[in-house]
């Protein structure tokens, strides 16, 4: 062949369906034009090209076609290639990144692409290599690869990324290339080439972007945290320091430092400082580090008075989370639906909410929902509130009349107990004679006064006496003792 | 040139100084204090500079002794006003901070609160006395801070404390300065008149 023929003929397919052939000719002839012909595989015909590019897209043959190309140069040179599937090498196309979405919260990256998967046969696995790069140089953070199956159709592809710094402390890239298993195809397969790099700038890049980052963030005990001081271009760090230790920086670029505090501990209630020492002034952050909250033990609910049902709970260990990151509480009903915030002091210890008693609605199925910025838990209760009654301290206790041998007493006790029988205990007591307890059933009422007698008492004796209350029927637990009178039998 | 004071006038005035010097020597310990339970409990370095906080006049005055009387007396008012709104400010943010914790050092806030509200009512009542008319509160102290990062509160909050521990001593430098007798006539300088 003269020195004019193509040479190294090379095919390539993106598709699996078509591939590109291309091919060197010396610079003599480069500017010549090129016959390209090549036979179907089934022999029959021959297809014709006149072209100048040194390219040609051409179908994929099934075996081997041949190709026959002629020069244009100064005689016609004739040259045949036999192209086999096995010599061509299938390279998927370079990806293209949708978008690139940036959570500054939580230092998130969101990356959407396309998988083209419509030009490939259905069920084909695609890998997916992810690359997310730092700095101003670049540097590689990490590699992820990502699977997918290919279903013919063009599928949005979406990949979340948290970075293990704020994604202001420096400029973020993130790069995709792609491999597709096509184990149909014979010829050699390759990576697509690397997308073009994304990029979510950081601070570090805008005018006036000082500061410290993360800011003022809330953090679970135990967290490695990475915090960085973003500065002007002529202005010199000092130091960094978390609490009260200062930190070795690393460098992220000319306006950026960063440290790494790891295993953060419980900070104080106003939170721990992280301060960036600047020549000429200082920046800062506070991070709060607290506990994500306990599941709520003993969750326990009754009512006093068929108005208002009080729960309890053991909050369990304390979030060291305060003011408006506090841990809060709500008192969910299913039932009814009904959902109810509870005031509750993080400070003294005590836990307690209180719900409406609705109408008509005995069994109560709650759900103590507990939440703080680092996370949440909750506690479930069914309970029927009949049995669940724990009445006020009788009031008011009276004696209304007595002879020699008996005495008549009332007291007054705050709720409707309307649904339920009560049962009271009348303790007795005088000098002579053992503390008694006379125990007496009442139909409950509403917001009402109680009586009872006592009889067989001694006369001209001397009686102390108090009442207590409780549910007759489904005993939870005695109200608190009333307090006492003094009555001396005539 | 304001007429001579009556006795009774100038009697008023020394018994009003008196008191506010007072209150003032009060409120300068009670900040001091609040200052170092503030820096411990913020996390923060008791050596740090801090930038002047906006609205508040600095208590540092250049040619103090040429200020007259009313000079002082509005210099004081509008400082401890803008203290005034600083202060209900912080305890705000310490309320939204920290809820219950630390509840000493809200009390502590509080008093100190209190402290510079009533002290600014002294200075009112000096300037009632020179029957000099009480500027409008409106549009006075500082214009509502923009939305700080929690650093920024903290640091603010210790120029504010370190601001009016210094004023407090000007004050009383100021006041003892009000007090003094003129020397015409032996009574309580008149406002104007005071060197």
């Amino acid at each position: 062949g003269s020195l004019e023929d193509p040479q190294n003929l090379k095919c390539v397919t993106h598709n699996l369906h078509k591939m590109l052939c291309t091919w060197d000719i010396s610079s003599r002839g480069r500017h010549g034009q090129t016959d390209f012909c090549y036979t179907t595989d089934d022999f029959t015909s021959q297809v014709c090209f006149k072209t100048k590019e040194r390219r040609v897209e051409i179908p994929i043959p099934e075996g081997s076609i041949t190709v026959t190309t002629k020069s244009s140069g100064t005689d016609f040179a004739t040259k045949e290639f036999v192209i086999h599937q096995k010599d061509v090498s299938f390279v998927p196309v370079t990806p293209h990144i949708l978008s690139l979405m940036p959570d500054f919260p939580t230092s998130t990256l969101t990356l959407k692409w396309k998988d083209n998967g419509s030009v490939f046969p259905y069920g084909l696995d695609a890998l997916w290599q992810i690359q997310i790069l730092r700095k101003e140089a670049m540097e590689v953070v990490t590699q992820v690869t990502y699977y997918s199956k290919l279903i013919h159709e063009d599928n949005i592809l979406l990949w979340n990324w948290t970075s293990d710094m704020p994604l202001e402390c420096t400029s973020h890239y993130v790069k995709i290339r792609c491999y597709i298993n096509a184990t149909q195809f014979v010829g050699p397969k390759g990576w697509s080439d690397w997308s073009p790099a994304e990029v979510i700038p950081g601070k570090d890049t805008e005018p006036g972007g000082s500061g410290v980052f993360p800011l003022d963030p809330v953090v679970a005990v135990g967290s490695d945290l990475t915090f960085c001081c973003v500065h002007e271009e002529d202005q010199r760090i000092t130091n960094m320091t978390y609490g009260s230790k200062s930190y070795t920086m690393m460098q992220l670029s000319s306006r950026s430092h960063a440290i790494r505090v790891l295993n953060a501990s419980v900070s104080n209630s106003s939170g721990t400082n992280v301060v960036c020492r600047l020549e000429n002034g200082l920046e800062g952050s506070v991070v709060f580090v607290g506990y994500a909250p306990d599941i709520p033990q003993n969750l326990s609910c009754e009512t006093s008075n068929f108005m208002m049902i009080k729960c309890t709970w053991k909050p369990g260990r304390s979030s060291g989370l305060y003011g408006k990151r506090r841990t809060k509480y709500s008192l969910f009903e299913r039932t009814s639906g009904k959902n109810v915030s509870c005031e509750v002091n993080e400070v003294n210890r005590d836990h307690f909410c209180g719900f409406p008693v609705l109408p008509d609605q005995k069994t109560y199925d709650f759900i103590l929902g507990v939440s703080n910025p680092i996370g949440q838990a909750q506690s479930s209760l069914l309970v029927d509130i009949t049995q669940r009654v724990h009445p006020k301290t009788p009031e008011k206790l009276t004696v209304i009349g007595n002879n020699s041998t008996s005495i008549q007493l009332r007291w007054f006790i705050n709720g409707s107990f309307a649904e339920i029988r009560l049962l009271c205990q009348i303790e007795i007591s005088s000098s002579h004679s053992e503390r008694k307890l006379h125990n007496v059933f009442m139909p409950g009422r509403k917001s009402s006064t109680y009586t009872a007698q006592l009889n067989a008492l001694h006369p001209d004796t001397k009686y102390q006496l108090r009442v207590r209350c409780s549910a007759a029927d489904h005993f939870w637990r005695w109200s608190d003792w009333s307090r006492g009178v003094e009555q001396t039998t005539s | 040139m304001a007429a001579a004071d009556s006795p009774s006038t100038a009697l008023l005035r020394r018994d009003l100084c008196s008191r506010a010097i007072r209150l003032a020597g009060k409120m300068r310990a009670d900040v001091v204090d609040l200052l170092d339970a503030y820096v411990e409990q913020q996390g923060l370095d008791a050596s740090a500079s801090v930038a002047a906080v906006e609205g508040v006049p600095l208590a540092a005055v250049e040619r103090w002794d040429e200020q007259t009387g009313t000079q002082r007396l509005l210099e004081n008012l509008a400082a401890y006003r803008a203290f005034r709104t600083l202060l209900a400010q912080m305890l705000e943010e310490q309320r939204e901070q920290l809820g219950e914790a630390d509840a000493g050092l809200g009390r502590a806030l509080a008093a100190v609160l209190l402290q510079v509200s009533a002290f600014a009512y002294h200075l009112e009542e000096l300037l009632r006395l020179e029957s000099r008319g009480i500027p409008g509160e409106e549009g006075d102290g500082p214009a509502p801070p923009p939305r700080l990062s929690l650093f920024e509160q903290k640091l603010r909050g210790l120029g504010v404390l370190r601001e009016l521990a210094q004023w407090a001593v000007r004050s009383v430098r100021d006041l003892r300065q009000l007090a003094k007798p003129s020397p015409a006539t032996g009574t309580a300088s008149g406002l104007a008149e005071s060197p």
